[in-house]
């Protein structure tokens, strides 16, 4: 049995740097409580199965995800928790649905990295003990490393990747839930501190804390709940190596076999034109550049050629991170995925406010997990 | 349900924990073989996949393309040349470094793999992708079988 599986209900908190007033317990509540709502449904009734995704650790809290069940509705139900990027949770959703084994299944994920105090040392911690741990470099050097990989084997310069972070902060400025929104040019980025060359302040994007929520059902329950259900046509997923040495440097191989796989399953042969707008990761300038080319959502090396152009503004021909992306809205830990989903949701659904795209039907969210990591997950969704 | 918001944020109150966490990582057969090799040797091991025709470094016994065992062990050249590179400015805190660290990825001839340490002796702006480099070995005896028994690569002069 293979069945259609939509978005039918969306909860979300503010997105900011710091959220002193709410526990994560709490922040986690909030966005289930706004989801349950939007999607007309009690969890205690009708939600059949939770996931939750976050890593350990990024609160300040160690196996913090045995404590999960009970503020999203989940005690004494199915629930299971990915130590992995939001997206996957939401591939699990799609899969347990399209299957039949579930009806109606929530998704949850948040971030609270503003409780967690000394977050390098903790990517620091994940790289290889062996041989890249006791450089005990600032973790972030692999960042630099790549944006310089890319920009050499792509031709891409650093006033093109400059030109994301004006865009995407820009774009932000629509967005009220979005922390890091700002009006800055492409000198302030190249003449912002220089943190790992060719990597400046400005190219990366800054932590926030919020959670989210989604509802998705089987296309029956989807039917009687909800006005405008958002299908999920297509999801996708991929790990390259994790080892530093063995790993691509230039090309994002993990975004291209993710794109690939979600493509195949949404019937997508030709990315650029069946997909209207696309929220892709963004946490480091070039990675939106690097992104859009894996996803063949332009051609190869042409991704600086097409922000150069404005064709990924919020007015161009293929709009890109309308949100604010990461590095507007702040890199929610493993929520970024979520975030990305959400943005698309509201877009297709024609709620997305002063920064709603006009004539819409295909949006693609497109998440990578953050460093030192090399995976990543795509989602394809539409409001037909 | 209203919930109570919170105005004052100096009111509100964080609890602070923190754990000691100490752990040891096995170096395995090949981090072992590796690390004696440089240590005793000064030569840098590589193991070999003949069904793919790759040579690992760092080594591993497995094959991560054909998930194929690896038991062949050659000697790789301590010279190589540097893939991507980076200047880093802050240190693991987050602060300034008064002198900049250049890292790189040194890739070997004929390897699939490499090795990410610091370069020495060089300018950081006169770095370069494909500049040719040496591996530079702490003194024998002050070397302990880890990665900082290679001090740095440096820049072959021409
Ligand atoms: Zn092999």
């Amino acid at each position: 049995m293979q069945r259609r599986v939509a978005v039918i209900g969306i909860g979300y908190t503010p997105f900011r740097p710091i959220s002193p007033d709410l526990s994560f317990k709490e922040m986690m509540f909030e966005a289930a409580q706004k989801a349950y709502e939007d999607a007309g449904v009690c969890p205690r009734h009708d939600i059949d199965a939770f996931v939750t995704c976050e890593e350990d650790f990024t609160h300040g809290r160690s196996i913090f995800n045995i404590h999960t069940p009970d503020n999203i509705g989940a005690v004494l139900k199915r629930i299971h928790t990915l130590p992995a990027e939001s997206l996957y949770g939401l591939a699990d959703a799609y899969m347990l649905i399209n299957t039949g084994l579930v009806d109606v299944m929530a998704v949850e994920s948040h971030s609270k990295a503003s409780n967690m105090l000394t977050p390098n040392y903790l990517i620091a911690h994940a790289m290889d003990p062996v041989y890249n741990k006791p450089l005990s470099y600032n973790p972030y050097f692999i960042a630099g490393m790549e944006m310089n990989r890319y920009m050499h084997e792509r031709g891409v310069t650093k006033e093109q990747c400059a030109l994301v972070s004006v865009k995407n902060k820009a774009n932000a400025l629509l967005n009220p839930e979005a922390a890091y929104g700002d009006r800055i040019s492409v000198d302030d980025v190249l003449n912002s501190e220089m943190m790992f060359w060719p990597l400046s302040r400005l190219d990366m994007s800054s932590p926030a804390d919020g959670g989210i929520v989604l509802v998705l059902a089987c296309e029956e329950k989807a039917r009687i709940l909800c006005d405008k259900p958002i299908w999920v046509r297509g999801v996708g997923w991929c790990s390259d190596a994790p080892s530093l040495e063995t790993r691509e440097w230039g090309e994002a191989v993990y975004a291209r076999l993710a794109g690939e796989m979600a493509y195949r399953l949404a019937g997508i042969e030709h990315p650029r034109k069946e997909v209207d707008f696309a929220e892709v990761d963004d946490s480091f300038s070039y990675k939106e550049l690097q992104h859009l080319e894996a996803l063949k959502l332009c051609r190869s090396g042409q991704a600086g050629f097409m922000v150069e152009e404005g064709a990924t503004k919020r007015e161009g021909e293929f709009p890109v991170n309308v949100s604010g992306g990461s590095l507007g809205v702040g890199r929610l830990d493993e929520a970024t995925g979520l975030q990305k989903v959400l943005e698309v949701v509201l877009q297709l659904r024609g709620e997305a406010g002063k920064r709603q795209l006009p004539n819409i039907k295909v949006g693609l969210a497109q998440s990578w997990r953050g460093l030192p990591a090399n995976s990543g997950a795509v989602a394809i969704l539409s409001n037909e | 349900m209203p919930l109570d918001k919170v105005t004052q944020v100096a009111q509100t109150k964080p609890w602070h924990g923190s754990i000691p966490v100490y752990g040891q990582y096995t170096f395995g057969i090949a981090g072992e073989r590796f690390f004696r090799d440089i240590k005793d040797k000064g030569r840098i091991m590589g193991a070999k996949c003949a069904e793919c025709n790759l040579v690992y470094v760092p080594p591993r016994i497995y094959c991560e393309r054909c998930f194929g065992e690896l038991a062949k062990w050659l000697e790789i050249p301590n010279r190589g040349v540097v893939h991507t590179f980076t200047v880093a400015h802050a240190d693991l805190d987050g602060n300034r470094l008064e002198e900049p660290i250049v890292v790189a990825l040194v890739k070997f001839d004929g390897v699939y793999g490499g090795l990410v340490h610091r370069l020495g002796e060089v300018e950081p702006d006169k770095v370069t992708i494909g500049m040719a480099v040496e591996m530079m070995l702490k003194p024998k005896a002050k070397r302990t079988g880890s990665i900082l028994d290679i001090d740095y690569f440096k820049p072959i002069r021409a």
